[in-house]
């Protein structure tokens, strides 16, 4: 521990500074941005700019700028865990590194098989932008999961490899597996398409749902104080004393428990659904004949 | 115009009470999930940790339908009202 | 400052949080999984090397204490034979001493044997000479003559020839 060099401390501060920072600096341009008294008002992100795009105009919102905050947060977490390895484990941090892989990789090879191994770190991206994503609600920041382009994005990209493995085997292999009892064909196809929208609705739903009750509690409970106390002498009683600590009783159900468990059943369902869809005994007996 | 706008408003409100109907199915669903959990925690006091996070899955995916309804709701309270409110104050406008 | 709606759909976002996630799926696999899989891919070879050597010591170890085992049991054959080679030396060294003992015992008692009988010998000359003298001085006495010595001396030897061929032949 002696022996570290000047420069390893220096990368150490570095990285947890890329931790840090950006949700700092969010906190900051929420502080900034946020017009003082707005009372009860349930809207999606706050744009702060627009860009000029070919199809549709791009808003830039918070959601967009939170969820880049996360990435360079998760990237400095990533180099701070993994600076300094050494084969011999003996720091506590390398131990947390080597935890989550092997995890995940347990996680992705008992769910999906050893064909997609190579899935461990989307399926840990998925999990831990998903997962700090809710989180950042903690903050008092806007978290990008409750903005539905967010969770679209990610349901289209698990569209996206879902129809790629289920084309491995040739585009014939897939049309088949739609028309397997032939009049149920349109079914087939709705419930394909139905699934990236409901993913990216269930994801959104719970984590708005649980922002919006958590603003609905707070108005209320900034009512009932000023009922409550209202009939005290100056700042007393425009103070709410109702909002000291009932939220987070509520906050810790819908941001941290629900977040977690939403990112769990998105990442559960991605590895579901991709392994699900690829057709394994089709692609082995033809990779099989193809090597004889 | 007073009377649309009031009428507007009130049927957005019906429409979101009507929609949260839907909380019925996931409750009895959920419900019915926790109950089989507990039988099978107390069959198999062993299996606690694998029941416990299957059911937890098992629920938030139950939950879904419940959360299209409350989306429909949310939509219907916060979004709907303003813009059926333009809609009408463009076409009154037109008309006039 | 404006706000989108609760619910709005951009297909400009969408693709921004589809390339989000990808990047961040590059970012892990090359920060996080390639420098943690390298360590325990290194790690995995040093057990095998550990693993390795340690079998290799054990069959070393396995083939030394058979070597030990098969010296320890030509010693023990080894002293087992000097034992025996060494007892047999003893009893025939033994054997010989006795043999040697009784040869000398016996020219001893063969060598007593002789001189004993050669005094006898001349223990009888000493005894018949007196005993001449004796009947010589004895019959002069009796018969009250001198009588020659010479003659007497020849006759009473014979008679002592006699008397010591008669012993000789009672023996």
């Amino acid at each position: 521990m002696e022996n570290k060099s000047q420069r390893f401390k220096l990368l150490d501060t570095l990285y947890l500074a890329m931790m840090i920072l950006p949700i700092v600096c969010g906190i900051i341009i929420k502080v900034l941005t946020n017009p003082p008294s707005e009372g009860i008002s349930i809207t999606g992100a706050k744009i702060y700019f627009t860009l000029k795009m070919p199809i549709q105009d791009l808003p830039i919102t918070e959601s967009q700028i939170n969820s880049w905050f996360v990435m360079i947060s998760i990237t400095g977490l990533c180099l701070f865990l993994t600076h300094g390895l050494k084969e011999k484990a003996d720091t506590k941090r390398q131990h947390i590194a080597e935890w989550i892989v092997e995890n995940s990789e347990k996680l992705v090879i008992g769910n999906m098989g050893e064909f997609f191994s190579g899935f461990a770190p989307f399926i840990a991206s998925i999990l831990g932008l998903s997962a700090f994503s809710s989180l950042l609600a903690l903050f008092g920041l806007y978290a990008p999961t409750s903005d539905v382009n967010v969770t679209a994005g990610w349901a289209i990209l698990v569209f996206v490899l879902i129809t790629y493995y289920k084309c491995k085997c040739g585009p014939l292999v897939y049309a088949k597996s739609f028309a397997d009892p032939v009049l149920l064909a349109p079914l087939n196809i709705i419930s394909e398409v139905a699934t990236p929208i409901s993913m990216a609705f269930r994801h959104y739903g719970n984590v708005l749902s649980g922002s919006v009750i958590s603003v609905l509690l707070a108005s209320g409970l900034q009512g009932l104080s000023a009922i409550v106390f209202g009939k005290l002498p100056g700042f007393l009683g425009e103070f709410p004393f109702l909002q000291i600590g009932i939220p987070a009783v509520l906050s810790v159900y819908f941001d941290v428990f629900s977040g977690i468990l939403q990112a769990y059943i998105f990442a559960m369902l991605t590895m579901l659904y991709v392994a699900g869809g690829f057709p394994a005994d089709e692609y082995f007996r033809r990779k099989a004949l193809k090597n004889n | 115009m007073e009377l649309a706008i009031g009428i507007i408003l009130g049927c957005c409100a019906l429409g979101a009470g009507i929609a949260m109907i839907a909380g019925i199915g996931p409750g009895i669903g959920e419900g019915n999930a926790v109950a089989k959990a507990c039988e099978a925690i107390g069959r198999q006091p062993e299996c606690k940790g694998n029941v416990t996070t299957t059911m937890l899955m098992g629920c938030a995916i139950a939950e879904t339908t419940g959360l299209y309804a409350l989306v429909i709701a949310i939509l219907l309270i916060f979004v709907a009202p303003g813009r059926l409110v333009d809609i009408l104050i463009e076409t009154m406008g037109n008309i006039k | 400052m404006q706000s989108l709606d609760v619910i709005s759909v951009n297909f400009w976002q969408i693709v921004i949080s589809l390339a989000n996630l990808t990047i961040l799926f590059l970012i892990l696999k090359k920060f996080l999984f390639k420098p943690v899989k390298n360590v325990l891919e290194q790690r995995q070879q040093t057990l095998d090397s550990k693993y390795d050597e340690a079998e290799r010591s054990v069959v070393e170890a396995e083939s030394s204490k058979k070597q030990w085992e098969e010296k320890l049991r030509s010693a023990e054959e080894e002293a087992e034979t000097i034992i025996r080679t060494a007892s047999e030396d003893a009893k025939n060294h033994g054997n010989r001493i006795v043999a040697e003992a009784r040869d000398q015992a016996e020219g001893i008692v063969r060598q007593a044997r002789s001189t004993a009988e050669l005094e006898r010998r001349s223990a009888e000359e000493d005894i018949k000479r007196e005993i001449i003298d004796v009947s010589a001085v004895l019959t002069e006495k009796i018969l009250g003559r001198e009588i020659n010595m010479q003659d007497h001396r020849t006759m009473i030897d014979s008679f002592i020839a006699e008397i010591g061929d008669d012993d000789d032949g009672n023996k």
